[in-house]
């Protein structure tokens, strides 16, 4: 069993990892984590996720920007690559929904519907990336055929949006549960409100905002002992 | 007096010469599906043809009595040429913009003919804005995506974004070839008799960039660009510019563009009254979403905020409103009597 002292000092390592995009440092504390009895979902959760916590913290006072984001994204994802084969499956261990995400199509844009793709990841779904360009009714043949809880689409142009409007229809009349995630640059409350839509964000920074304040949430509910 | 010609209204407001009302025009489409359905075509159809082009864009300007037209409307017309296809969406319901399908899958392989800018597309454009000039009733719009949108066009974006910070010298050199595109682009255009030039750098605002990252990234080749192609010239940029206003203020541009998410008020002080200030409005939620009685504010606001002429932020959305249109013309013209801070009246 690690102690208490060691463990702190592997999940400073890997948060630090990911605020500094430093992704072989993630890598080497991620193997250290497993090879020294940390849980995998301890590391992922007040390690890795904790890390971009920080990077949201900077984004809001704009000391980070989108390369920065994105960086530390493919440094929480080098640690994330290693741990999530290790994380125990019971109920207390994170989120088991699944969510079906893409980009629509006649947008060939997808750093945003990444960033949200990375939040899934950490909180544990099991995540249907469609890609970018999808046509409209694969979303909804997708939806159906793995019995998501939740579809996430992303726009980045006004000129794509509106194909939006035609998947929620089409999902939420064959199954009127499905939550409906928008995301991009031109949507706004009054969009997501107008197609239906039951969340949004705004942009790729906003997306990633809004993915760490879940997986904030969701490290708040752990530390109560709560199962997600 | 008689009324100004809506060339002649575009070429003085460009000059900064006084004109007789606040010209109504755009650096970004401005093709109607009121248009585009008089034509009797689908909007797939529109961008592969010089025909169809020049009519598109010279009814809609006689539909809404704007000043201008303004072609292509699509972004691929330049990285088609540069071999990375253009997916048309021909059998997609309603109105698809083309997209670009593949990128050079890194910064290394991007690799640009030497015979790209009379290939694909390139020439029915040219042909189009041809016939536009040669008509000779309405100011021609020209405009070309600059170097970091061009980019993004056509290597993936986050490869760009991060090759910032681990291969600064690649993407550097790699700006450098998107940067001479954009000046033999915007040269030819303007070789064809285009009354402006609008270089649209769309994705670098502050949503993407750190304000000392587009000065080291941007700004420079914005210059050369600017330094190189003739006036009137203009930049625009969408998203968040408040940071980055001054910056771009010394891009060397007659004028500059921004979208709704720019403090037009903030601008037009850091700025001054001696350039141009164009905007800002919600092209969406004016002209598509909004009751046609809600428009006249929107469009008063950005006169009083201190622009010279109101602006869409981006491309016209084609599926507007006809009256929402009509009320944005209409109320421009009614406050644009008035001189703006850059330009007088006759």
């Amino acid at each position: 069993m690690v102690s208490e002292e060691r463990r702190s000092e592997i999940l400073k390592n890997l948060s630090e990892g990911v605020v500094e995009y430093e992704e072989d440092r993630v890598k080497e504390y991620s193997n250290m984590a497993l090879d020294e009895g940390v849980d995998a979902y301890d590391a992922i959760m007040n390690g890795l996720a904790a890390g971009m916590e920080i990077v949201g913290d900077l984004y809001d006072r704009q000391e980070y920007f989108v390369p920065e984001i994105l960086m530390c994204a493919d440094a929480l994802y080098a640690g994330l690559d290693i741990l999530k084969p290790h994380m125990k499956i019971d109920v207390s261990s994170g989120v088991k929904g699944q969510v079906v995400i893409g980009t629509v199509q006649g947008d060939v844009h997808d750093i945003g519907k990444n960033l949200i793709k990375m939040m899934f990841d950490v909180a544990g779904f099991t995540v249907h990336d469609l890609g970018r360009d999808v046509p409209l009714e694969k979303f909804a043949e997708e939806q159906l055929r793995t019995d998501s809880e939740i579809v996430a689409l992303s726009a980045m142009m006004t000129t794509t949006m509106m194909g939006m409007k035609k998947v929620i229809a089409m999902i939420k009349e064959k199954n009127p549960d499905v939550a409906i995630m928008l995301g991009g640059a031109p949507v706004t409350k009054d969009v997501a409100n107008l197609f239906g839509a039951d969340g949004y964000a705004e942009s790729a920074g906003n997306a990633v905002q809004e993915a760490i304040k879940m997986i904030g949430q969701l490290r708040k509910l752990k530390e109560k002992g709560v199962s997600a | 007096m008689a009324a100004m010609t809506p060339k002649e209204r575009v070429k003085k407001f460009m000059k900064r010469e006084p004109v007789d009302t606040m010209p109504i025009f755009s650096g970004m489409g401005m093709v109607t599906v009121q248009a585009i359905d008089k034509m009797g075509i689908r909007f797939a159809e529109v961008h592969g043809s010089a025909e169809y082009l020049a009519k598109s864009a010279t009814l809609s300007a006689e539909i809404f009595g704007f000043d201008s037209v303004i072609v292509p409307y699509d972004m691929c017309t330049i990285p088609e040429a540069m071999g990375r296809g253009c997916s048309t969406y021909a059998d997609a319901e309603g109105i698809l913009y083309p997209t670009v399908p593949t990128k050079w899958e890194n910064l290394d392989t991007a690799d640009i003919k030497p015979d790209w800018v009379s290939t694909y597309r390139m020439p029915v454009v040219e042909e189009a804005l041809t016939k536009l000039v040669s008509a000779g009733k309405y100011a021609v719009g020209g405009w070309v995506l600059g170097p970091f949108t061009l980019g993004g066009q056509v290597i993936e974006l986050d490869l760009l974004l991060k090759g910032i910070k681990k291969e600064a010298d690649k993407v550097q050199s790699f700006m450098k070839k998107m940067t001479s595109v954009v000046i033999d682009v915007a040269k030819r255009y303007q070789a064809l008799g285009v009354d402006y030039m609008t270089i649209r750098e769309m994705g670098s605002g502050t949503d993407l960039l750190s304000p000392r990252m587009w000065k080291q990234l941007i700004q420079p080749y914005l210059r050369e660009i600017f330094e190189a192609i003739e006036s009137p010239k203009i930049l625009h940029i969408c998203g968040g510019t408040d940071l980055i206003v001054e910056m771009m203020n010394d891009c060397g541009a007659d004028a500059l563009s921004f979208d709704q998410k720019n403090n037009l008020v903030e601008t037009r002080r850091k700025i001054g009254n001696d350039i141009l200030l164009l905007g800002n409005f919600d092209p969406y939620g004016t002209l598509c979403q909004k009751d046609a009685s809600e428009v006249p504010a929107i469009i008063k606001g950005c006169i009083d905020a201190g622009v010279d002429a109101v602006w869409p932020g981006c491309d016209i959305w084609p599926d507007v409103k006809a009256e929402n249109v009509e009320a944005w013309v209409k109320t421009a013209r009614e406050f644009g009597k008035q001189p703006s801070p850059a330009v007088g009246r006759i």
